[in-house]
């Protein structure tokens, strides 16, 4: 199950950490995604087997990397888009990249004109109007939206309308059909990436309207489809003839699509995915069988990669997830209140190790910080952080560990004092990484109370609770949004974000002087100098070792002989819109 | 009146049966109880294997950490990933891992011996403890009959009526969250383990205790010493308990592997032993996922306990025989 996490959702972390395997690149070096794209051959069928189902069919939901591949990706353009190799947003329904003005705050797009829906209930053109409702919409409870409260909420009147002061939210203005305004009240960067999110998916009030009034919208199983591909019987105005939950996910060619509008090349002509497999079964499947293509699995089992790997290497794709595994110190009580000791904890710990319980390099590039090396600002942060002492073998230095354990005022350089409390998730192959570390902790002079439950029992009840006085959390971590650190490092850190419950503030860094410069680097605008500026923060993290970050995973995906398979970087997964049969 | 006495009158009515067990009868007429059981049991070859198997095993559990340092071996709890391949896949067999390594690079060797320890801790504590609690239960519900007898043997019932695999999983992952339960006083792991196997197993002891002693209570010999002036209590422990050595030691015998497997289901489940403890039913569990690659790290402890329940179990048989030749199991 993998997924990228972010900020408010509290179920998308727990994605990341439960992550199955995943591999690493060579060490030292990164095999950054590099994403080729080929041409493809036209036609043809492919099947993607995956072990879940996508968690809605709703535009306005979508989040998570299957439901970006199954669904975001082949059946809806959004206002931008994300070409394959590209790790900026593409114009998809804008003609062009937004006009910002008014320092950063006001984005202008002009829109395509004569995008038509999927044949059936609506017969109009994309409108600009369309786009600015399906924004609204995203924040009806009722959709269910993950991500437009952290990434929308600085367009103006968003207040107003969530409280329902306001009908419509007054910051997205459509003046004519192909024009569409958007005004923040502050200048926040993140923004321009956060449109290129599914939310932006047209969707037109007239026709959703109804289906948007009750407790649960309804709108994913009537939707119309803008993309290359459209789910079977989609003309009728319900989707139940290609979708059948937990199962399968029927996509035939939308007819109303215009190959030259587009930028996806759109090779096969139809494409099915399937559910409920089981991982081992299904890599076996896919890599001896022909037209299969992997869906949610973030990497084949270890034994069948290993063997792979060594007959059958060009099936297998490698891609830096953009996610980053930690184990979180919890700063608010001690011991680990106490800055030497968390050093020391970081000098001692085997990050080669730990990795290996995963799979070994293949899966991931041993951290130093936290911000992954392919998101803005990751190499920065790389660098300095890797400079620290207590950060630079990561087969783990007991020297250094000493040294701090000294300045801790441990004088034999080990520690000594009261167990400390350490939950894991009970799942290999997490329980194999809490055990190993437990053994490091162990050889540094801690006695640990280590309890494995279930993965949601974890979070619910241990991780992130504040009031649990949980020292010690092992498996937790946090992927991207998009390729902006703001999305991996504010939700996790910014001291603003401890809450009682669905804490995912881990190590509860709560230092005011932190906190605003995260605060602050949201609203740098120029991109180059806001990656700068949250490598800052991420460095400011490391000096004081909040936590000890020790995987970036890769995320490995595998299709049959006959199949091209192309990634898309963005969603490190395949891309079927850029993939195709040889 | 000793008990060894007791015992004797107890088997008079067994002794021509024993004469057709080949030595001859006048010899045997001047051997004592426990003479008489030991050369039955040393003509047994199946126990007499199985007593030696268990033996070493506890031999070897008890001097574990000698054994593991005199063949070079690492300890249970050392890691080493120059044992793991760039995967993490552990490697076989070799002479620095008799029996390979886990997938954390740890001697599996180790593990079982360790392991043993903590199966042979755990069912032979978890066994003492039902078994002081079946008898004495037993023994009194038996003994007073009555009201006494009719709430012990309903109670009995009830907690016989539980489905125990259930209710120990309960148990113990209600005490494996966080500080353990009952505010931290049981804490997760090998102790509660024994606590809650003794909790669901004393009453097949109890239960044939009772049986046993509602038969003896209407001895001639109870009533003589009844008559005598003994109290309840020295009748119970100077007159019935001695009888009931024989059952006590076959059945503790037989519980003894069903607590090993008990033990071993749940940490196979995992809300048994805790880590890094070794215990055998959890490296099953972990090894069921590398099965393909890492076919010792399965092999090792299956091997362990699949040898243990069996001795354990033959040897209860024996016992049996040698202590009650007319069950005739095998004559």
């Amino acid at each position: 199950m993998r997924t990228r996490l972010i900020g408010v959702a509290v179920i998308a972390l727990a994605l990341v950490v439960a992550g199955c395997g995943s591999s690493s690149n060579k060490t030292g070096g990164t095999s950054t995604g590099s994403v080729s794209v080929t041409k493809g051959k036209k036609g043809g069928t492919l099947t993607v087997l995956s072990a879940s189902d996508v968690d809605s069919l709703d535009p306005g939901y979508w989040y998570y990397q299957f439901d970006q591949q199954a669904l975001a990706e082949p059946t809806q353009r959004a206002l931008m888009g994300w070409e394959a190799a590209k790790k900026s947003p593409t114009p998809d329904l804008a003609k062009a990249q937004p006009k910002i003005t008014d320092g950063g705050k006001t984005f202008t797009f002009q829109l395509k004109p004569g995008i038509k829906y999927s044949p059936g209930p609506v017969k109009h053109t994309v409108r600009a109007a369309d786009i600015k409702y399906a924004m609204e919409r995203c924040f009806l409870p009722q959709v269910g939206n993950g991500y437009v409260n952290s990434y929308f909420q600085y367009i103006q009147g968003v207040d107003a309308f969530k409280s329902g002061k306001a009908k419509e939210i007054s910051g997205i203005q459509a003046p004519n059909e192909t024009t569409l305004v958007i005004k923040q009240t502050k200048p926040y960067g993140a923004l321009t990436q956060a449109l290129a999110l599914p939310c932006t998916t047209p969707v037109p009030k007239e026709y959703a309207a109804k289906y948007d009034s009750g407790k649960q919208s309804t709108y994913g199983q009537h939707q119309v489809f803008t993309g290359p591909y459209m789910i079977k019987g989609a003309e009728s105005g319900s989707t139940s003839a290609g979708y059948t939950p937990g199962k399968k996910i029927d996509l035939v060619r939308n007819p109303n699509w215009v190959a030259k509008t587009d930028f996806k090349p759109a090779y096969f002509d139809n494409i099915v995915f399937l559910g409920g497999n089981d991982l081992s079964v299904a890599s076996r499947k896919i890599l001896t069988g022909s037209s299969m293509m992997s869906g949610d699995f973030a990497a084949p089992p270890v034994d069948v990669l290993k063997q792979a790997l060594q007959t059958r290497k060009d099936q297998l794709k490698i891609l830096e997830a953009g996610s980053n595994r930690f184990i979180g110190l919890n700063t608010a009580i001690p011991p680990f209140n106490n800055e030497n000791i968390r050093k020391a904890v970081l000098a001692g710990t085997n990050r080669n190790a730990l990795r290996l319980t995963r799979g070994g390099p293949t899966l991931g590039t041993v951290a130093t910080n936290f911000i992954p090396p392919d998101i803005p600002g990751g190499k920065q942060a790389q660098a300095s952080a890797s400079a620290l002492d207590y950060m630079k073998n990561p087969n783990g230095d007991m020297a250094v560990a000493a040294k701090y354990f000294k300045a801790a005022g441990f004088k034999d350089g080990k520690y000594h004092g009261p167990r400390v409390l350490m939950v894991g998730d009970d799942q290999p192959p997490a329980s194999k990484t809490g055990e190993a570390f437990q053994q490091m902790l162990k050889d540094m002079g801690f006695n640990v109370n280590y309890r494995q439950v279930p993965h949601d029992v974890m979070y619910s009840k241990f991780c992130q609770v504040p009031k649990a006085k949980v020292q010690i959390c092992p498996n937790v971590g946090w992927g991207k949004d998009f390729f902006e650190a703001l999305s991996i490092i504010d939700p996790v850190f910014n001291g603003k974000n401890i809450v009682p419950s669905g804490n995912v503030n881990y190590s509860q860094q709560n230092d005011p002087k932190i906190n605003k410069m995260m605060d602050d680097a949201a609203f740098v605008v120029d991109p180059a100098k806001r990656a700068q500026a949250w490598a800052n923060v991420d460095d400011e993290l490391m000096k004081h070792a909040y936590s000890l970050p020790w995987l970036w995973d890769n995320d490995i995906n595998f299709a049959s002989k006959n199949v091209n398979l192309v990634q898309n970087l963005f969603n490190s997964s395949g891309d079927v819109t850029y993939s195709s049969l040889k | 009146m000793t008990g060894i006495v007791d015992f004797e009158r107890s088997g008079e009515e067994t002794l021509p049966t024993l004469a057709e067990g080949g030595a001859g009868v006048q010899e045997i007429e001047a051997r004592s109880p426990l003479e008489l059981f030991w050369r039955r049991l040393r003509q047994d070859k199946v126990a007499m294997t199985a007593l030696v198997f268990v033996v070493l095993l506890i031999f070897v559990a008890v001097l574990a950490p000698l054994i593991v340092k005199i063949f070079g071996q690492r300890g249970p709890n050392v890691q080493g990933t120059k044992y793991l391949d760039s995967f993490g896949t552990p490697s076989g067999p070799s002479s620095a891992n008799f029996f390979g390594v886990d997938p954390l690079g740890r001697s599996v060797f180790s593990r079982v011996l360790y392991g043993a320890r903590v199966s042979l801790q755990v069912a032979l504590f978890a066994t003492a403890i039902s078994v002081t609690i079946g008898v004495t239960v037993g023994m009194v519900a038996a003994f007073y009959r009555g009201w006494v007898d009719t709430v012990l043997s309903r109670l009995i019932d009830v907690l016989l009526a539980f489905p125990i695999l259930l209710l120990a999983i309960g148990l113990a992952s209600a005490c494996s969250l966080g500080n353990g339960c009952l505010g931290g006083l049981i804490q997760p792991g090998k102790w509660l383990v024994m606590l809650v196997i003794a909790f669901v197993n004393w009453t097949y002891i109890a239960r044939i205790i009772r049986g046993q002693v509602l038969s003896l209570r209407e001895k001639e010999f109870v009533d003589a010493s009844r008559s005598l002036g003994a109290s309840n209590r020295r009748i119970i422990f100077r007159e019935l308990l001695p009888n009931l050595v024989a059952p006590i030691i076959v059945y503790s015998t037989l519980i003894i592997p069903q607590n090993v497997l008990f033990e071993a289901a749940l940490s196979f489940l995992g809300v048994g032993v805790q880590p890094p403890d070794a215990s055998w039913g959890q490296m099953i569990a972990d090894a069921t996922e590398i099965f393909d690659t890492a076919w010792w790290y399965m092999l090792a402890p299956g091997a362990a306990l699949l040898l243990t329940v069996l001795a354990f179990n033959l040897l209860g048989d024996g016992l049996q025989d040698a202590l009650n030749p007319r069950s005739g199991r095998n004559k």
